[in-house]
């Protein structure tokens, strides 16, 4: 009986011990965690596979550059794999959780440092383990007007996280990984590299300056494990002036609107009157806001209205959304600048929608939406605020099971229609409501897609799978890719795009961690498993 | 007044969780322990959806007895967070059990209140798909 949860692949019982014992050398025990209650908090996966399957054998917990290099140098040795997580938030992704059973988390929340902060240009520089949360009461301590922009769950996540991910967001500053700006990073080796202009001796432009000069590398390290960033540099926004921060809502009462809600948005947004990553909600994800906050006091959620097997018939999804007063499709985003400006730019966003739907849609703003709770995180979110509504979904069927399927539609209408469709008639025939938001970025949309199911039931773990891989294999056939996936299909997506594509993650695998310590798994890069 | 199965689930939970909290034991959960009565000054949140203050006061007094708090979570799944974190924290000095009943929205939040508060879990179950108990380590 091993004294280990679990053991990392090919690495013997008293191997493992050894290379415990030399990280407890280092990290002192309380920082090398092996027991099963300390490694619990990083199974709550919500994937339909067993835990068993991503067990890590222990958590590690480094507070500087240096250890982290020792802890990689030790690792190289015994060959335990390392699964590195900010604050490790990746919800519906597969969370904490490594993408192989037996890997050690080397968790990151205790590099806590937000290393500087500059107003002047709207920047900063931060540690893996600095939530957004920590970010914005930092602007609040100094008096900065200053706003950051956030994932949905920014009250906990961090933005070395959520950027190395390729999160994003739903301000003007919705890209992440397009606002960061210079990282450092450690690699396999141990060696430590600062990207962008960060490697001249005294840069005074690391996170004013993107590219640095030659081959840019920070893509390498996101969606990857080529390295372990330590710092990472995000641009901020300047908060407008009082009366420059419009939020908006359109409510439309039927699913066929969508490719003209598309084709009126669009040539807005490309002209950055409306210059926002703002969101295209589905009925099932506004009305599940609201199952958290019903006044009746009472648990609301789907079964409340649906006690039958099977996806949600339309007439119950409308008897939803009559109750909630939700759109078929609720349009939220943003106008940002000086009063006089949104002022303007009102009247051409509102003037093109009346046009286009006339009495069809149903307009909000503040003062139409008053204490609206959905409306608030929405209008929290479009300006970098701290929410953690987005939560509310796991209310919608209940059993804790969740999975983003996250296609990225090129923003035609034409496009955004087809994909709702397939993926309607895919996620109703195993069972599942269709759950979605676009998030519209500058020429394409994520289209978040939560298949939430009911983990206590084991039918439902095996269709949920089924569904997740029809999703993907459909949708790749109709030439859409998916813009990040969970542990439990990340080789599968990772086949999507192609074998050169696998072969030269592949190749820069090797080159920068032969021993294959970093994360093997991520993004199906693991030189454990043939091509 | 609570139905004979809910009153069922309480002791069970409620017992199994903190002669657990009180002996330091960590163990997935199972049939309710004999608990250590008098010892136990506990904290439990709930969700009003669930039930309400006053049948988890009797119930935690009737099956696991002792200094009991209870705290309804209010406000928006963000209060939650920051609620739990500061719960959980004020518990770690002043209480040895610390125990809830929330649903799956709620339990997304907690949880991870619970593990940024360097929190680990005696154990967490679901009762059914809308209704999450545990126990946390303190």
């Amino acid at each position: 009986m091993s004294s280990f949860i679990a053991l990392p692949k090919g690495v013997s019982e008293e191997s493992f011990a050894k290379a415990i014992k030399e990280y407890r050398a280092l990290l002192g025990d309380d920082r090398v965690r092996t027991d099963s209650a300390s490694l619990q908090s990083y199974l709550k996966i919500m994937i339909p596979e067993s835990e068993e399957l991503h067990k890590p054998s222990a958590a590690m917990y480094p507070r500087t550059v240096q250890e982290i290099q020792a802890i990689v140098a030790i690792a190289n040795k015994y060959k335990t794999p390392l699964w590195t997580v900010s604050t490790g938030k990746n919800m519906g992704y597969g969370s904490a959780a490594p993408a192989t059973r037996g890997q050690i988390v080397l968790d990151l929340k205790t590099m806590k440092k937000i290393i500087h902060v500059d107003e002047e240009l709207g920047h900063c520089l931060v540690e893996p383990g600095v939530t957004y949360y920590d970010l914005q009461q930092y602007f609040k301590k100094h008096k900065m007007n200053l706003w950051v922009d956030v994932p949905a769950p920014s009250s906990m996540a961090s933005p070395v996280g959520n950027t190395a991910d390729r999160g994003v967001g739903y301000t003007p500053y919705g890209e992440h990984f397009l606002v960061s700006c210079g990282m450092e990073v450690v690699l396999a080796n141990g060696d430590v590299i600062r990207t962008g202009t960060g490697g001249v001796q005294n840069s005074t432009s690391w996170q004013s300056y993107k590219w640095g000069y030659g081959p840019y590398v920070d893509g390498l390290f996101t969606q990857s494990n080529y390295g372990i960033i330590t710092k990472m540099g995000v641009w901020l926004l300047k908060g407008p002036p009082p009366g420059g921060y419009m939020p908006f809502l359109m409510k439309f009462p039927k699913v066929e609107m969508l490719a003209d809600i598309v084709k009126t948005f669009m040539p807005l947004r490309l002209a950055q009157i409306i210059p926002n990553a703002c969101v295209v909600v589905n009925a099932g994800w506004e009305a599940a806001g609201y199952f958290t906050y019903d006044k009746s006091g009472k648990g609301t959620n789907r079964s409340t209205f649906f006690k039958g097997k099977g996806s949600l018939p339309p007439k119950v999804f409308q008897e939803i959304m009559d109750k909630y007063k939700v759109g078929a499709w609720n349009f939220y985003a943003a106008l940002y600048g000086s009063p006089e400006q949104v002022a303007l730019n009102w009247k051409y966003v509102s003037g093109s929608f009346k046009a286009k739907f006339g009495n069809q849609v149903e307009i909000f703003t503040e003062k139409e939406a008053k204490d609206d709770p959905i409306f608030e995180y929405r209008k929290q979110l479009m300006m970098g605020g701290s929410t953690l509504q987005e939560f509310g979904l796991y209310n919608w069927r209940g059993g804790g099971g969740s999975m983003w399927f996250a296609p990225v539609a090129a923003a035609r209408p034409s496009e955004c229609d087809k994909q709702m469709r397939l993926a309607t008639e895919i996620l109703n025939k195993h069972g599942f409501d269709y759950v979605s938001e676009f998030i519209v970025g500058w020429r394409e949309m994520h289209h978040i897609i939560d298949l939430l199911y009911d983990r206590t039931q084991p039918d439902e773990m095996h269709k949920a799978y089924r569904c997740f891989d029809e999703l993907l294999k459909v949708f790749t056939k109709n030439g859409y890719g998916t813009y990040r996936t969970n542990i439990a299909f990340m080789e599968k997506a990772a086949n999507t795009y192609g074998p050169e594509m696998r072969k030269i993650h592949r190749d820069l695998k090797k080159a920068l961690d032969p021993n294959n310590i970093l994360a093997p798994g991520k993004s199906g890069i693991n030189l454990d498993i043939p091509l | 007044m609570m139905n004979t199965s809910r009153r069922a689930f309480f002791k069970t939970f409620l017992s199994a969780g903190a002669a657990l909290a009180v002996s330091g034991t960590v163990a997935h959960t199972g049939p309710a322990e004999a608990a250590i009565q008098g010892q136990i000054t506990g904290v439990c949140l709930y969700v009003p959806s669930l039930g309400k203050a006053s049948e988890f006061v009797e119930m935690m007094n009737n099956n696991a007895p002792g200094n009991w708090t209870v705290h309804p979570l209010q406000g928006t799944l963000t209060e939650y967070y920051f609620t739990t974190r500061l719960l959980y924290e004020e518990a770690r000095g002043s209480a040895n059990t610390f125990v809830g009943v929330v649903d799956p929205a709620t339990f997304a939040v907690v949880h991870e209140a619970i593990v940024d508060s360097s929190g680990s879990f005696h154990y967490i179950t679901y009762q059914d798909s809308n209704r999450i108990t545990f126990s946390v380590q303190l």
